[in-house]
This record gives structure tokens, sequence and C-alpha cells, in this order.
């Protein structure tokens, strides 16, 4: 971007190869769910025969059904209790066992699902035979579960947006007579929205995604959408699980696109009047 | 005077303290008991015995009237070392996840770079283009690899129309179709610490360098390389360490000479049924994780405080 | 705002009891006493007292790192000061917290709402009383017009520029008509053209309204042109109080003549010391220095004397005068404008700096570098510095 004299051309090809990378199997998915052939290197016509056929697949519409329910729930536990943990990270720089705390923050981060799954799993065990609780495990549990590993994912996000929050104005807002709940609630809060809706967002597709964390600590009747679709893939390449991904795809793709479109209408209205401002 | 002042910071610190504590100890709370005390019962579980039962494992503490007695089984830990199969297990999955994390480096750095050189509106585009396929189902992206690179697959039937091929290439369940896979999934996680990192770098150093005779490659390797260390360490972190425990892609892309840990852990648990074997292997696999992680958590915590 | 502007001129009527109370309130209405503030063995502020009188304008005068902001943020309530008290219209405020102190403040940033509009900013701390909803928005429309902002009402804070932004905050920390108002660094991020404006307005004001205001500034012209009185900070110490011309005239110490406009230090003793006046032998001059006043001090003690260098006069001739002059050469010239300073080199190696107005340069002798010159200046120019 600087003036540079010349352009160097490889960086920018090696980006372009990558992303082809990220993207090119996911075209494909797509291409090969309106096939009407069940062999992948087959192509037998288009066809909406798989989508026909997913949405009569009453196994995969309940496991969907509460997969969605549960990542729903999660987000909004892990919303609260993960701000809270961010708001603790940036504000409170010493209290006893904040080591542990900033571990318990990071570590799930990058700990591997198998353990987070088996060490939850043997809680659970452990905790009903100690106190009869929980006596069964199913969406309880996978919630409690999901709610964990969220909950560090939004208090990264959320303190990392209090990181750059202008601390004046908390205190021009106690100066003039609103006390510390006030001021959290009435200016702190709306400031930080954004974050707070980014860790929803990513606390619920988090929890939509995760298969080996739920398959430790489910039970009989509480197969996710994920557990499902890992069940029939291990039985060989299914179109129906295309076409699913074909509308998950979809969904996230205009769900993004709409939060790009009105992020730059932000951006441009703010852009716009900041000049207007300046002008005068 | 004093006792006025005194009588104030003996008043206010309270003021203070008491919704402060509450909104440290309610996350605090949930997070240990969630997920700091699960592995000390892992520990624990891992010195059972296995059994027949529910739960399948044998108490390590027994009251037996008057004696108590703690019954250790070490038995698990020895067994992992003396099975040959746990064993390459481990060495498979450090040395497939080391190689993935440079492969992903490799293949990320570039991509951070040029993103994070672009005019600010053109960035957040391609940063989303980036994280979008992060969002769509893991499991859904590792599963469109079978498709492609199994044996009558589209890569092979592609190369066998181009007549590149006569016989099709043995691509998925080896060791290539697991470093596609990881790299593949894990891509992300290396490039948005590495941009986030890359981004903060004042152009102005790079110009300071060519203005001082660098040419455009040696201010690259000698101002942008070293300033992005952190940003390459934490990237590495988020893929190395999940990667060692990963188990969707070896089960659906690897193949019987290609076990890792994760995907032995999990046959354990639910095929053998053996929770304290299973336990023993995460523990090992914590031990041979933990400076890694503490790595990683130092990185990160500087950068949540940092001000 | 609501109160009255009794200020200054009550001094020439007739006294009773209840005046001279009423006086004494009106004197001291913001007490500080004592005031220290530690941070990990830190000391920020140290034993900072000062009184200021109702309806003044008194400034904190000091570098970064002085301990004047943290002296500003203890009387606002944000840092809890280790020692001391605060008294104010008579009540101690020191144990109340933010919220609870009749005491508003516009911060340096101006920390507008960014999600509020302007009016809604304005409105925020009469809110926070559970004010009327008519009453507020009278209220808010009145202020607006204080601060020429009628139209600007809905606007957020983003769509306005600085010296805007700068009056919303105004308005804003005036709209509970607090008993003190504290202003930290309230130029600070203003272009340097705006500033000038917008100091005599935001001072127009607080004068208007009579509000008792504290501010604090890293900029001695600022204080100057703002404050009735200015207190000079060193770390954590108030090392003077006063007004603007007493300061930079008879600064009381060394860190005060040098930190208020520039300045001439030469060390020396006291060679001959009278009630009304002294004379001062140093090294760097040939000639010793007669000041014409006397000092609490005893022969042969060390001092210094501090001279500007616009009361010194610059000639090719020798002066006719027995003390205060010195002979040198021209060795710099810096050129600003209205004026020119002169830097001369003195025999001892000493470099002298004066200045002369560059109307005066033109009409009289002309001076350039390498100029042999002879320095002189009068009885009452200098002032001994014994800290």
């Amino acid at each position: 971007m600087s003036a540079r004299p010349r352009r160097p051309i490889l960086p920018p090809l090696l980006m372009w190869l990558g992303f082809v990378f990220l993207y090119a199997p996911i075209v494909i998915l797509i291409v090969y769910s309106f096939n009407e052939s069940r062999l992948v290197t087959v192509w037998g016509g288009w066809s909406t025969k798989w989508y026909m056929e997913l949405i009569q697949d009453q196994q995969m519409m309940d496991a969907a059904w509460r997969s969605l329910k549960i990542a729903f729930l999660t987000a909004w536990a892990a919303v609260v209790l993960g701000t809270m943990a961010g708001i603790v990270m940036v504000r409170c720089q010493r209290f006893r066992g904040r080591t542990l705390f900033s571990g318990m923050i990071t570590a799930p981060l990058v700990m591997p699902d198998v353990i987070i799954g088996l060490s939850l799993l043997l809680l659970f065990v452990s905790m009903s035979k100690w106190i009869g609780w929980p006596e069964a495990r199913g969406m309880v549990t996978i919630w409690i579960a999901h709610v964990t590993f969220c909950t560090a994912y939004v208090a990264v996000v959320v303190s990392s947006r209090l990181k750059d929050f202008d601390m004046s104005l908390e205190e021009a807002a106690m100066d003039l007579g609103a006390d510390r709940l006030k001021t959290f609630l009435v200016i702190t809060l709306p400031i930080i929205s954004p974050a707070l809706v980014a860790g929803w967002l990513l606390s619920f597709t988090l929890s939509l995604d995760d298969l080996v964390i739920a398959s430790f600590v489910s039970g009989p009747s509480s197969t996710t959408l994920p557990m499902q679709v890992f069940s029939s893939v291990r039985l060989g390449v299914s179109p129906k699980i295309n076409a699913l991904a074909t509308i998950l795809v979809v969904l996230v793709s205009l769900a993004a696109l709409l939060g790009w479109w009105l992020m730059r209408l932000e951006d441009k209205r703010m852009r716009r009047d900041m000049q207007l401002a300046a002008r005068e | 005077m004093r006792t006025i002042a005194a009588s104030i910071a003996a008043r206010v610190p309270r003021f203070l303290r008491e919704p402060r504590s509450l909104l440290i100890a309610v996350p605090y709370f949930w997070l240990f008991l969630f997920f700091a005390i699960p592995f000390l019962i892992v520990l624990k579980i891992s010195f059972a015995e296995a059994q027949i039962a529910m739960p399948p494992f044998s108490s390590i503490l027994e009251w037996t009237g008057e004696k108590l007695s703690i019954n250790l089984n070490l038995g698990n830990f020895q067994f992992l070392f003396e099975d040959e199969l746990y064993y390459t297990a481990y060495l498979n999955s450090i040395r497939i996840a080391f190689n993935a994390t440079l492969l992903c480096l490799l293949i990320g750095y570039p991509m951070a770079y040029v993103i994070a050189r672009m005019p600010p509106s053109r960035r957040n585009v391609f940063l989303m283009l980036v994280i979008l396929p992060s969002w769509t189902s893991f499991l859904i992206r590792i599963y469109a690899w079978i498709g492609i690179l199994k044996n009558e697959g589209l890569l092979n039937e592609t190369l066998k129309t181009l007549g590149l091929i006569d016989a099709p290439l043995h691509i998925l369940h080896t060791e290539a179709a697991l470093y596609i896979g990881i790299v593949y999934a894990y891509l992300p996680f290396m490039v948005l610490p590495l941009y986030s990192n890359l981004v903060k770098l004042d152009p102005r150093l790079l110009e300071a360098a060519t203005d001082l005779g660098a040419r455009p490659w040696q201010a690259f390797l000698q101002v942008t390389l070293p300033l992005s260390r952190a940003g390459m360490l934490a990237g590495s972190m988020l893929v190395f360490i999940p990667a060692v425990g990963e188990f969707v892609i070896p089960e659906l892309l690897g193949g019987a000479g290609t076990l890792m840990i994760g995907k032995v852990l999990w046959q354990e648990f639910f095929n053998n049924r053996d929770w304290p074997v299973a336990s023993a292997v995460a523990i090992v696999m914590l031990l041979l994780l933990t400076i890694p992680i503490m790595l990683f958590h130092h990185y990160q915590a500087r950068e949540l405080e940092a001000r | 705002m609501g109160q009255d502007t009794q200020t200054r001129d009550s001094g020439a009527t007739a006294r009773t009891p209840d005046d001279r109370v009423e006086d004494a309130r009106v004197e001291n209405y913001l007490q500080v006493l004592g005031i220290s503030k530690d941070f990990d063995n830190f000391r920020a502020v140290n034993e900072a007292s000062f009184s200021i009188r109702k309806g003044e304008i008194f400034a904190l005068l000091g570098a970064s790192g002085c301990g004047k902001s943290t002296l500003l943020r203890v009387l606002a309530g944000f840092e809890v000061p280790t020692a001391g008290s605060i008294v104010l219209d008579g009540q101690d405020i020191a144990g109340l917290p933010p919220h609870r102190r009749p005491i508003n403040m516009m911060f340096q940033s101006y920390a507008l709402f960014p999600h509020m509009s302007v009016e809604k900013n304005i409105a925020f701390g009469l809110k926070q009383d559970g004010m009327a909803r008519a009453e507020i928005a009278d209220r808010v429309a009145g202020l607006l017009k204080l601060v020429r902002m009628t139209e600007y009402a809905r606007r957020k804070p983003h769509q306005l520029s600085g010296g805007q932004q700068q009056r919303v905050a105004l308005a804003r920390s005036l709209a509970k008509g607090p008993k003190l108002l504290l202003l930290d660094e309230p130029m600070g991020a203003l272009d340097r053209k705006l500033r000038g404006e917008m100091q005599l307005e935001v001072v127009d004001i607080i004068e208007r309204l009579g509000v008792t205001c504290v501010m604090v500034t890293h900029d001695q012209d600022e204080a100057m042109t703002m404050a009735g009185r200015i207190a000079v900070m060193d770390q954590g110490r108030i090392c003077q109080i006063g007004e603007p011309g007493d300061i930079y005239e008879q600064p009381a110490s060394r860190f005060t003549a040098e930190f208020i406009g520039s300045v001439n230090i030469l060390d020396g003793r006291i060679a001959e010391d009278y009630p009304d006046y002294v004379v001062i032998a140093g090294d760097a001059l040939e000639t010793p220095i007669y000041v014409g006043h006397g000092v609490t001090g005893f022969a042969e003690m060390s001092c210094a004397v501090a001279i500007r260098p616009e009361k010194m006069k610059l000639s090719h001739d020798e002066p006719a005068q027995k003390y205060n002059k010195a002979r040198g050469i021209i060795q710099d010239i810096a050129y600003f404008g209205s004026h020119s300073t002169y830097y001369v080199r003195l025999p001892s190696g000493f470099v002298m700096r004066t200045i002369l107005l560059n109307a005066q340069r033109w009409a009289a002798e002309e001076f350039t570098w390498n100029d042999d010159v002879w320095i002189s200046w009068g009885d009452n120019s200098g002032v001994v510095l014994t800290s």
C-alpha cells in the first residue's frame, strides 16, 4: 500500500491459493448436494431429492432441533458467565486465586476435546454417586459442558473489547450521580454490546458444532446433530449430509453477510458524520 | 483529620468490594467446578482398576470398618509404557501435530500478512472470509475431504480424466490425508492471531528499514518476522495443542498406520470401556501438553491484561 | 446554577458577626487540608493544602507526573486519599463516593457517552437525581443555549468537532449546578488555534454562573489566562500558590522560577546583607549583583538570583551603573516573530538569555552574531531564591 516501486506478486498469490484451499471443498459439497446420483464421482443431473430425504429423516430432524435448543441456551448462559469473567480479567487485577482464574479462562481455548469430554463425564458420574445428581446424562449435562468451554471464548472476546474501553466514561457517569450498578447497566453494557453479540454468536456456533464433548456427556436419548451426522458419515459418504452441509453454509453465509453489511453501513455513516463534523 | 481519613479508608473499600466479590465468585465457581475439579477426578480414576460395574472402576479409598486403605493402582501407567500401541500413538500425535502446525504457519503467514497490509475497509471482508468456514460444521468440512480424497473420489477421477495417472493415488487413510485435514480445519486459528499481530505493526518501521537500505525481503526478515513472534507463537499453540488430541480427523481421514492418541483415548473409553486406562491416557497427554499450554497461557494472559 | 453570585466586592460595607461567619464560608469555600495519596510505596500527592474562595477559578499547574491529576481525582472521589480532609461549603466530603459529591468534572477526553445524543448526555446527571422530565428538558435547553449548541441537540458525540464536543462536556458538567467544577486539562484535546478562543469562552461561562472551579493543566499560558490563582506543583507537593503575576514576578523557589517562563539563574552567596538590599557575589559575573529587596538569610549564605530575560538591556557601550552588568559575546539569536532571544556568552562561560522586542530591534541599535555587547539590569529585576 505504500509507494513501493514494484508491487510484490508472490504474497497475494499465496493468499488466494489459501482461499482456494479453504473454499474448494465447501463448493464441491454444495454442488454435489444437488447431484441426482448417490455416487460422489458420477454426475447424475440436478436434483433436490437429497433435501427431501434429509427433511424426512426424523432422527436427523430431532437431533437438529435438540442441538439448536442446546446451542440457544448455551449461548445465553455463556454470555452471562463469560461477560462476568471478562470483566474480572480486565478490571480485577489482584485477588486471591487470580492465576488459577486466568488459567481456567485460557486453557479451555486449546484443551483437546477428548480431555474435556472425558473429565466432565467422570465428574458427572462421580457427582451422581456422591450427591445423586445428575441422575441421568442428557441435555442438561451437554448444556453444562458447552457453557463451560463457551464461557472461556466469550470472556476472551469481552475482555479484548473492555481493554479498549475508556475508563473515564464510567467515571463521568459516576461523577454525574450514577452508582456502580447503574453505570454498568447504562454506560458500560451498551458500549461493549457488540462484543456480547459476537460472544453469543460464537457460543451458539461452537455449541452447535461440538461432537466430541457431547459424545462423552450425553445420555442414550440425547443424540445431537453432530453425533447423528458422525454416525452416518462413518458408514460412508451420503449426499444427504451434503444437503445438510449446504443448508448450514447458506445460513451461516447469510448471517455473516448481513452482519458485514450492517457493520459497513454503520461504519460508512460514522465516517461521513465525522467528516461533516470536522468540516464545520 | 487522621481519624477521619482512617474511617474513610475502612468504609470505602467495603463498598467497592461487595459487588466485586460476587462478580468474581460466580464464574470462578462455575469454572472451578466444571473445569478444574474434573481434572482431579481424571487423575484419581487413572489410579483405579477397571471393573465390570457401573461406574466401571474400583474406588481408591476404602473404609473397612477400622482401616482406611488407599489403593493406588499404577498398572494403567505401566501399561501405557509397556504397550507399543500407546507409545507410538503419542509420538505419532506429537509429530503429526508439529508438522501440521508448521504447514499452517507456512500457508497462514502469507494470508495474514497480505490481509494486514490491505486498506482497512477491505481487511474486514477478507478476515471474514478466513473465519467463515470455521462457522460451518467442523465435522462436515472434514467429511468433504473424504469425497475428494478417496480412491474413486473427485481428485483421483479428475487426475485420471486429465490422463495424469493410471492407477488411483492412495491418499485417504494415509498421513497425507491427516495433514490435509488438520491444516484445513485449523488454518483460521493460525491466521487470526497472526493477523491481529501483524496489523499492529507500524508500517513506518518497514519504511525506516528500506530507508536505511534494506531490500524488501531483508526488511521482512529483520523487522516483520521478529516482531510477529508473539503472533506466530499464539497461532502455533492454537493449532498444535488441539491437534495433538484430535479425534475426528484421524477417525475419518486417518488409517490403521496413523494412530493418534485422541482416537486411542476414544476407543479405550467407548469400545473397551476401560475408564481407568482412558484416564491414564488423558493424564499423560496433559503432562505432555503442559509446556505448550503454559506458553499459550502466558501469551494470552499478556494479551488480555496489556492495556 | 441557582447560586447567587456574591463575591469579592462585599468587603466595603459595615460588618456584623453573621457577616463574618458568612465571609469565612465564602473565603474558605473549598478547604483541602493535608491531602496525601500513596500508590504502592509511591507518594503521588504529598500533604497538599489550599483553600479557595467561592466563585474563584483555581489552577493546579505542573509537569506530567507531578500529582496534579491525582489531586483532582481525589477531589472528584475517584481516588481515596491516604490522609487529609476535604471540606466543601462547610461539609466534609472526603468520605463520599463520587456519585454523592456535589462536584462535577469535565474530563480531558470529554468522556461523552458515545451512544447518547448531546441532549441525553447533558440530561444524564439530572436524570440520576430523579428530576421531572419537563424540568430536565427546560434545564437542558438553557444549557444548550448557554454553550451555543442548541441546533446540535440531537447529534451524537462523533458528529461533533472537537470544540463542540468540549462545549457539550462543559454543559454536562454544569447541568447539576455543582458546588465545585473540576476541569482536567480542559484544552488538552484541542489544537493550538482553537485553544485561545475556547479558554476565554469557558472562563466567561464559568464566571457568568459564578461556579467555583479547580482546573488542572500543564500549560502555563492556559493557567495564566484562565485562573485567578495558580498552585504550582512538583513531585506531589504544592511549591507556591499565588496570582499569575506574583508567581511570575516573585517565584518562591528555583523550581517555580524555571517552570514558569524562561529565566537566567545565577548561583552565588550573600556578600552584603542589609534590611532593604543585598549584594550577591557569584562566579558567573565579574561584578556583584545588587538586589533591591531584603532576604531572610545571613552573610555568606549560598543562594541564587533569578532574572527574567525580558528585564535585561543589551547595549554596545558599557552602562554607567556600578552593579548588575556583564560583558559578553552574542553566541546565538533565536527569532520568534514578536521578539528575539539573544544568547550572550560571558567570559566565565555562562550563557545569559536576553529578550528584545523586534519593534525595538529595528528602531535602536542592531545586534548580530559575535558582537561584543553589555548586558545590564535594574536593582529590582532580580529575585533572590534561597530554596
